[in-house]
């Protein structure tokens, strides 16, 4: 059968792997992962060689011991997202960079440090132990965040209510 | 998987709801039906879940609770029935064009004011503390339901694994305004030890 010349019709977009809170997710070459942040924060491991992306959706700094579901927590979703991404790297070497977004303080009237300031200082702590470099960040300020991770640029796409969205 | 509450906090936010009905009712001179839809304690990832991953704005109104009562209250609503109760409230009848102002903000702030205070005193009085309930002023914000949701879950002192959530419907008789209260009392007050059994 011979192609047409011409093609009218509607192609399918890429897949695009919604992140839970909590959870983390990985891709090779197309699709992207996408996910919804306020005072958590989102955490883009990635490798432009081999085009594997991962994301994690950190709420807490320090699973104390209790890492179920490993996503939620800064110590665990390093560890976790790292073997995923080696899985699918299988015999070749992976060269990781990082970059977080989110950790917002929507709330003036928060006491505390703010748990996206500890969630942020947590995942740089362990992103240190691992030796993988925080390239950029997009975090803080006072609104929430769409995010979603290009799986073949590896750019990031950053939207909130009442801006231009922005790539990171 | 969530779990019931005591007996005595579903009898307090019970009637603490009703209350505050009566109090938005008084407000805005019209009927106002309510339907409790939550009271209970559940894991952190679906209280911040409870709005869905719906792609679009809310807007809400937070308040911080200290004294005898501590928590998060938080009075929410779409951006249409959230315009709508700006608009009845300044007099005008809500239409496609209407936009978040000055004024329309202030009026829901004010509105979260009075349903907060009524709901907060309500359950206060239910303590039988000596001390009283201390509502913050509310604070504004439109944003995505799951950004909003997080950060009002995240924005308790303790931070717990287990959330106490209460949810209380508002409609306004003969109008599209309409608006949720969430109530979230820290751990400690809700003694989510015996409640998430």
């Amino acid at each position: 059968m011979s192609l047409p010349e011409t093609f009218s019709g509607t192609l399918a977009p890429a897949a695009t792997t919604t992140v839970p809170i909590g959870g983390l997710a990985t891709a090779r070459r197309s699709g992207s992962l996408r996910t919804f942040l306020g005072s958590c924060v989102g955490l883009a491991l990635y490798d432009r060689r081999l085009q594997l992306a991962g994301l994690a959706h950190v709420v807490l700094p320090d699973s104390s011991g209790n890492g179920s579901p490993p996503g939620k927590y800064a110590d665990t979703a390093v560890v976790a997202l790292v073997a995923e991404l080696s899985a699918l790297a299988g015999s070749q070497t992976l060269r990781l960079t990082a970059r977080l977004v989110g950790g917002a303080n929507m709330f003036a009237f928060q006491s505390g440090p703010p748990v996206g300031d500890q969630n942020v200082e947590a995942l740089e702590k362990f992103l240190k132990q691992a030796d993988i470099p925080i390239v950029a960040r997009d975090c803080g300020g006072g609104h929430g965040r769409r995010m979603t991770l290009h799986t073949a640029s590896g750019q990031i796409t950053i939207e909130s209510v009442g801006n231009a969205p922005k790539q990171l | 998987m969530s779990n019931p509450p005591p007996d005595q906090f579903l009898t307090a936010f019970r009637a603490a709801a009703g209350l505050a009905s009566e109090a938005l009712s008084k407000w805005l001179g019209r009927p106002v039906s309510i339907t409790i839809q939550q009271v209970e304690a559940m894991p952190l990832e679906e209280a911040t879940g409870l709005l869905g991953e719906q792609e679009g704005t809310i807007c809400g109104c937070a308040m911080e609770i200290r004294g005898s009562l501590q928590g998060i209250l938080v009075v929410l609503s779409d951006d249409d029935a959230g315009l709508a109760l700006a608009a009845m409230l300044l007099g005008r009848e809500p239409s496609a064009g209407d936009r978040w102002g000055e004024l329309e903000k202030s009026a829901v702030v004010e509105t979260t004011n009075i349903i907060g205070c009524a709901y907060v005193n309500a359950m206060a009085k239910s303590t039988a503390a000596t001390t009283a309930a201390m509502p913050s002023p509310p604070w504004f914000l439109r944003d995505f339901a799951p950004a909003v949701m997080q950060s009002i879950v995240m924005a308790q002192p303790t931070l717990s694994e287990t959330v106490f959530l209460t949810r209380t419907e508002f409609a306004i008789e003969g109008s599209p305004a309409r608006c949720s209260l969430v109530f979230l009392p820290t751990p400690d007050q809700a003694d989510l030890s015996g409640a998430a059994g």
